[in-house]
């Protein structure tokens, strides 16, 4: 009972400063509308399976609908990252101190900062459902509510792992590099902005994109989580829909625990 | 909170005031090359206001970071209120307040969210953080300011919440890292008054470290500290009575006189017709005015000082000199707000 009051003061935190950050709500705002309302609208006329001028294939979707569950998740990663910057602040200014002498276990102090920083990423993630009509995909209860639930998994294990790099870097400047070097390609190399296959059957990959990209975006674990996102939004998969929720929830837990062990280290 | 039984016996049961007690064994802390604690042992009675003197670099901050358990020693056992640091940290956690030497306040939050947010971590109950949050605003005065973010108070007002904070939970040991430093004179001055009246209100031990000799007047035992060894502990007096010398300064009325109170004692340092003598009893001082009271134009006696004490002990001075520009800089920014607060 008291470990819990301990999580809610920790959790409550993270989200007041978060939101008394004005710079951060202005980015998770700026960020789906320049995504989706210019560079999906944008492209949108592009996407239709036309190779040399010649229509090959069908793709049942337009652009704006195929990158919507994308942004949501280029939302979270923003978020959940620049979330662990609250790690070397505290270490910085000192708080982290005060939580130190406190009787709450090490876990439970990185649970509550943890579940804030989720908690403002999966904020910024349904900002971009707020955009759903503009990327005319209807949206159900039934959609939103598992929706969020995924957004929660994804951005738990973000936020682990942005602590984790945090505990690392030790520094504003180091941490700011280092998110904005490995936030872009991660995205890009999701199969975000490009369907793996472009004919949205698997034969068409290997024929239309070299092997090393498909690789890349093979081995990247978010790949599979936008295929998640795209199964609860717009219906569409790629892969086994089992495989994102499994690899996102691996995430969670393999992220959260290797922080722990750093936290329980310093 | 941890269903652990209590293993020691005077935590729970014991008379409540030998509860307190802080004890400190054969401590040792390195960092690299640096011995910061030396074979560190001490005793601090419940209900005292002790401190720990020592110039930068003795080791006091990283004793009070053992003592409240953020720090491993290399080797020895502490206790604080009857629970062994090492192995039950989470307890002796809820026992202590601290009051850190680098800020550690939450800039962005404001007086009362600062508070409250220490009230829920160490467990506190909505009715008692209620209650202690307007109790210990009151005591450090800052009632009104409650709605301001931490980071528009001052930093006497900060260091006034932070000692508000380290007491919410009632702890029966606080720990205060250089409470005063870099505040003007009438900041510290309140500090030491809070100090002195928690003491008489609630039951709890004190352990300040200081660089100021004067505060060390206000407490009740001293412990003197340099790299990383104790030379001295004892009250303020003991100190002053083992280790500081007293000094009767005389000027007499004319060169005879001088000479005959030269002649009776030999050992006095003369310079024209003043003299320095070392008073060795408290009989010396009346019997020197009985014999030379008609002979003398001035006389005054030099108590023996901690300054002195310290001299004596470490051959250096306390004061780290270089800091002295920057505290009065800051004391200067301080006046602002000592009319507003
Ligand atoms: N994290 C650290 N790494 C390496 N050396 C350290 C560390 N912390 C303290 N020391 C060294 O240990 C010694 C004791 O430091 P400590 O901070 O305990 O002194 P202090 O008495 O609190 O000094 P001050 O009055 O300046 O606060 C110093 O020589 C210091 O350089
Ligand atoms: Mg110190």
């Amino acid at each position: 009972m008291k470990l819990l009051g301990g999580i809610y003061a920790i959790w409550l935190r993270e989200v007041k400063r978060a939101l008394r950050d004005r710079g951060q709500l202005i980015g998770g705002v700026s960020r789906p509308i320049l995504w989706l309302l210019i560079m999906g609208i944008g492209l949108n006329p592009y996407f239709r399976g036309e190779v040399y001028g010649e229509v090959r294939f069908v793709i049942p979707y337009t652009y704006v609908q195929f990158i919507f569950p994308a942004i949501i998740m280029l939302n979270i990663m923003y978020t959940s990252v620049q979330s662990a910057v609250s790690v070397i602040w505290d270490r910085e200014f000192g708080f982290l101190r005060e939580v130190l002498v406190s009787p709450m276990p090490r876990w439970a102090v990185l649970l509550g900062k943890i579940l804030g920083g989720t908690t403002i990423a999966v904020l910024h993630g349904s900002l971009v459902l707020v955009l759903a009509r503009f990327a005319n995909i209807p949206m159900g209860w039934l959609n939103v509510v598992q929706g969020l639930a995924l957004m929660f998994l994804l951005a738990f294990g973000l936020t682990s792992f942005g602590i984790i790099i945090a505990n690392r870097v030790r520094s504003f400047e180091g941490f700011g590099v280092f998110s904005n070097a490995v936030i872009l390609p991660l995205y890009f190399t999701s199969s975000s902005i490009f369907p793996l296959d472009p004919a949205l059957t698997r034969a068409q990959t290997a024929v239309l994109y070299p092997d090393w990209l498909i690789f890349l975006v093979s081995i990247n674990p978010l790949t599979y989580a936008v295929d998640a996102f795209r199964g609860t939004f717009i219906g569409f998969n790629q892969f086994d829909p089992m495989l994102g929720l499994i690899i996102m929830g691996a995430m969670a837990v393999g992220f959260f625990t290797l922080a722990l062990i750093d936290f329980n280290r310093a | 909170m941890t269903p652990r039984p209590v293993p020691s016996p005077s935590s729970e049961a014991g008379p409540a005031e030998r509860a307190s007690n802080i004890s400190v064994r054969g401590v040792s802390k390195r960092y690299g090359r640096t011995l910061a604690l030396d074979d560190v042992s001490l005793e601090v009675e419940a209900g005292r206001l002790f401190a720990l003197l020592g110039p930068n670099g003795a080791g006091k901050t990283t004793l009070l970071h053992i003592l409240s358990t953020i720090l491993r020693p290399d080797s020895g056992v502490a206790e604080v209120a009857g629970v062994n640091v090492l192995t039950n940290p989470l307890d002796a956690r809820q026992r202590i307040g601290m009051v850190f030497q680098e800020p550690s306040l939450d800039d962005r939050l404001t007086v009362q969210e600062n508070l409250n947010f220490h009230g829920l971590v160490y467990g506190m109950s909505l009715a008692d953080r209620r209650r202690r949050i307007e109790e210990m605003l009151e005591l450090v005065e800052l009632s009104d300011w409650r709605e301001h973010l931490a980071r528009q108070l001052s930093s006497g007002m900060k260091r006034r919440l932070e000692i508000a904070r380290g007491l919410l939970h009632e702890p029966r040991i606080l720990f205060l890292d250089e409470p005063t430093v870099g505040l003007d004179a009438q900041s510290r001055e309140r500090i030491w008054m809070y100090l002195s009246e928690l003491r008489a209100r609630e039951n709890l031990t004190i352990v300040v470290t200081t660089h100021y000799l004067e505060e060390v007047e206000y407490c009740d035992a001293v412990c003197i500290i340099d790299r990383g060894k104790v030379l001295a502990e004892g009250s303020p007096e003991e100190l002053k009575a083992a280790h500081g010398k007293e000094f009767l300064r005389a000027t007499a009325l004319n060169a005879e006189a001088a000479d005959r109170i030269h002649a009776r004692h030999p050992e006095a340092i003369r310079s024209g017709n003043s003299l320095v003598i070392e008073v060795k009893d408290a009989a010396f001082a009346p019997a020197f005015l009985a014999a030379f009271a008609g002979e003398l134009e001035t006389v005054s006696i030099d108590r023996p000082s901690l300054e002195s004490v310290f001299l004596t002990l470490t051959g250096r001075d306390l004061r780290d000199k270089k800091a002295e520009p920057r505290d009065i800089v800051r004391a200067a920014g301080q006046r602002g707000e000592a009319s507003t607060g």
